[in-house]
């Protein structure tokens, strides 16, 4: 019975997001509006027994992990934006955070975007040795490796900030660009295939589970 | 004091956590910030929650257009509220997981939350079709090359691609479609993740500085 | 329930086999006959159990090495091998974990430092146990400096010291040049052309929390935006999927028009919390791009699979749109769906660009030496290594060896 009702609420929320493709309505309405509250407040919740019980309650009373009172008092700062006359503080913790963020971000992406990336594309272009029967066969292995050298290198010149894409230096921009366009274009047509199973799997939802029409 | 301060925590914990990851004693430094960040975050929520509460209260005083879905919004969220606070409904009682089995928080997520989660997901197959159907008209050069990508690995995934080239002969195997689709993977879509990604390293590495010197402060408010 | 009886039965055995170990030397064959095996087994131990100090940490980690027991060859015979550990003067050995056949490393992050430890490992299997020799004793310890990211330290001083010494020169007053932007050059027309038709801007900052870099970015040029749309008094919405964002937004609303000499225009409720739910705050924006039909909306920050369906969404009402992130997955759709898009590195220069102050300008030029840096790394070690290898130039490769070294990351 139980199960039964499931289905059919699921049925009913499903169908009202899915009419939002026609035009807004009430029944997307009506959907939205019990999407965002119920949401909201499950993730409250989940926050408060994972973060405030979880990490910070037992973590002090129960462990004896005092320093973590730290993180409650820059808490408790944050809501002084509560009191208009001294809401400013509430930017301390906000600059913590942001401080926090930068500081850590900044090596963090420097290792794994630049450091890791520029290594991985320090490498041979072609067959070590000539005499090496790969080497003559290999030639979409050779130009896959121009390919990301040198797509790498011309990637890099689009970006560059400090010099107008004009003459060689725009040429180079330029097929930069391009390089950039077929990975956005792969990625692209990676994704459709998969959202298309998503859409799959909900019609399965309404008319294998819900109406049996499907066996 | 309203200006400076904000601005030294920032410069200080900021660069705290750079040379925290030179100096093994103070590795666990990140661990304890990220703490310290779960924790305002739901004190942060009080903020969050009390916006939500108030706008759509307010439209439901106002009797402003659409004050019965605002009334839908709150009542979802106080009985979300009550429900897992209290964990009313919970076999194990208030000692048990929020998520037990069996929890009426646990049905209402299973019920509510993932079906509703998972259609609006469902919805991307409709954009992605709309998108592909504008990225046809390829509008430039820049384009027109995202939509060949696109269309050759979208093939080269699908037997229909295999079928289209399957006459070419061995030697220029590499032009058959499934055999291309595995060359851009591996060659220019490389390449071009490289380069975003390296762009991006360096431009996380610029801003960060900017916001540590405290150049970069819009978030904090410009002091002019 | 199950698995902790197994684990004492598999202690019960470690201890009855340490107790007979005394007496049996490492090299005598544990299993007399192989084809009796099935009544039962008793497997050969591992050996070389070598207890190392991590270096570059607290002193906390010891890493553990083994050659795994001759029995262990992947047909299930053995089941797992125990790790056990006392300290120096302690007389017996207790368990502290265990890990599956097959393995010959072990990662003990729960040592003190300063404190001496051996350790053994147990090979099991269905009725008995090999116990290893005791490691040679370790003491981890703990060290000041992490010498192995020496490389990091030097590259990325070079890097951000050259973003520092672009912004001191700025300050200076020389002029610096910067191409233009499209994405960022479009600015100033999105917004003025949502004054003209009297409709509000929408600004999605993200879906994201304060800790990812990309909401911070999200949010700086939110402050640029904001001031040129408190300029032309056109309304801006700001919905947010996280409470932090949206305190964070709010200030950063209130700054700039507060900057723009317009605080009375300011209203808390311009940026509004909607929920944390991806998809819930996607249907919510959603219906709020329907119903409000703003004239421009920009998606800058960490955005998902809700790229598309945002940008589409925009889309079909006809708005100007402005997208960024540094998601790659994500951005060939706001390729696809916005009129200008923010590739990766643009969204984190767009304010430092849009802001057009001398200090800010200086650091774009200063990552553009990281960028220059990066290139000549990528066509110096490209020719090195292939002619390195290719005709065995020892000096070239050494070239092309020091190149690796300098960015490797582990």
């Amino acid at each position: 019975m139980e199960q039964q009702i499931g289905l059919w609420v699921g049925a009913f929320l499903t169908m009202g997001i899915i009419s939002f493709l026609y035009k807004d309505n009430p029944w997307y309405k009506l959907t939205e509006a019990i999407f965002v509250g119920i949401s909201a407040g499950y993730w409250f919740v989940a926050l408060f027994w994972d973060n405030i019980v979880g990490k910070f309650w037992i973590g002090v009373f129960d462990r004896g992990d005092y320093y973590l009172l730290v993180g409650a008092v820059l808490g408790l700062l944050m809501l002084m934006r509560l009191a208009p006359k001294i809401g400013w503080i509430s930017r301390w913790p906000l600059s913590f955070v942001v401080g926090a963020i930068s500081g850590f971000y900044l090596l963090n992406y420097f290792s794994s975007n630049v450091m890791l990336q520029v290594q991985s594309t320090i490498m041979p272009l072609f067959s070590p040795q000539f005499n090496d029967p790969l080497f003559t066969s290999s030639a979409g292995n050779i130009i896959s490796n121009l390919f990301i050298a040198g797509g790498t290198f011309t990637g890099l010149v689009y970006f560059f900030f400090s010099k107008e894409h004009k003459g060689a230096f725009g040429g180079a921009a330029k097929i930069g660009i391009w390089v950039i366009m077929i990975t956005f274009g792969a990625s692209f047509g990676y994704t459709v295939m998969s959202r298309m199973s998503l859409l799959i799997g909900r019609m399965y939802f309404i008319f294998g589970e819900w109406l049996n029409l499907i066996g | 004091m309203r200006r400076q301060v904000p601005l030294i925590i920032t410069f200080f914990i900021g660069a705290l956590l750079v040379i925290s990851v030179f100096i093994p004693p103070m590795v666990s430094l990140k661990e304890t910030f990220t703490l310290y960040f779960d924790i305002i975050a739901v004190f942060a929520f009080f903020l969050g929650g009390g916006n939500l509460l108030r706008v759509h209260l307010g439209k439901l005083y106002g009797k402003k257009q659409d004050w019965g879905f605002s009334l839908v919004t709150v009542a979802g969220f106080a009985m979300m509220l009550i429900v897992g606070l209290f964990k009313i409904g919970n076999p194990g009682g208030i000692a048990a997981s929020i998520t037990a089995e069996g929890s009426l928080f646990q049905k209402l997520f299973e019920y509510i939350m993932v079906p509703l989660g998972s259609t609006m997901y469902a919805l991307l197959a409709f954009f992605v079709a709309s998108a592909s159907y504008r990225a046809f008209r390829a509008k430039n050069r820049e384009a027109t090359i995202l939509l060949i990508g696109a269309f050759i690995i979208l093939l080269g995934r699908t037997p229909f691609g295999m079928m289209l080239t399957s006459w070419i002969p061995e030697q220029l195997s590499i032009l058959q479609i499934p055999n291309l689709a595995i060359w851009i993977m591996n060659g220019p879509n490389l390449a071009g993740q490289r380069a975003i990604m390296i762009g991006i390293g360096l431009g996380v590495v610029s801003m960060s500085i900017r916001i540590l010197l405290g150049i970069e402060r819009s978030y904090l408010g410009e002091d002019k | 329930m199950r698995n902790s009886r197994v684990k004492v039965n598999g202690l019960f055995f470690v201890l009855i086999s340490v107790f007979f170990y005394s007496g049996l030397s490492a090299e005598e064959p544990l299993i007399p006959n192989p084809e009796d095996t099935t009544k039962i087994c008793i497997p050969r131990p591992p050996t070389n159990v070598l207890a190392t100090d991590a270096v570059y940490d607290k002193g906390n980690v010891v890493n553990l090495n083994w050659v795994p027991s001759p029995d262990d060859n992947g047909d299930g015979k053995i089941l797992q091998y125990q790790i056990l550990r006392r300290l120096e003067n302690d007389s017996v050995f207790a368990l502290i974990d265990s890990v599956i056949a097959g393995t010959a490393f072990y990662k003990d992050e729960t040592v003190e430092s300063g404190q001496t430890y051996q350790y053994m490992v147990v090979a099991i299997c269905d009725g008995g146990s090999g116990p290893s020799e005791p490691s040679p004793p370790v003491t981890p310890d703990m060290e000041w400096l992490n010498f192995a990211l020496s490389n990091i330290f030097v590259i990325g001083l070079l890097i951000c010291g050259s973003v520092i010494y672009f912004i001191g020169k700025a300050k200076s007053g020389r002029p610096l040049f910067i191409r233009k932007i499209a994405g960022l050059e479009a600015v100033d027309e999105a917004i003025g052309r949502a004054t003209e038709m009297g409709r509000p801007i929408l600004y999605v900052p993200g879906i994201q929390d304060m800790d990812d870099v990309q909401t911070i970015a999200g949010l700086t040029i939110l402050g640029r935006v904001a001031r040129v749309v408190a300029d032309y008094d056109t309304k801006i919405k700001v919905p947010v999927s996280r409470s932090l964002v949206m305190t964070a937004s709010r200030e950063t609303l209130k700054a700039a028009y507060m900057a723009a000499g317009r605080p009375d225009a300011f209203n808390e409720n311009m940026a509004q919390y909607i929920t944390d739910e991806q998809f819930g705050y996607v249907a919510a924006v959603d219906g709020m791009i329907i119903r409000e039909r703003p004239a421009t909306t920009f998606f800058l920050g960490a955005f998902f699979a809700e790229s598309l369906i945002l940008a589409e969404t925009g889309n079909s009402i006809g708005a100007i749109q402005i997208g960024g992130t540094a998601n790659p997955a994500q951005l060939p759709f706001f390729v696809a769906a916005c009129d200008f898009t923010l590739i990766g590195e643009e969204l984190f220069a767009a304010s430092a660009y849009l802001s057009g102050e001398p200090r800010q300008l200086g650091s774009l030029k200063g990552q553009d030496v990281g960028k220059a840096l990066a290139m000549i790394a990528i066509v110096l070690g490209a020719i090195t290594t292939t002619i390195g290898q290719a005709w065995n130039f020892e000096f070239i490769s050494a070239i092309a060896d020091l190149l690796n070294s300098l960015f490797r990351t582990n």
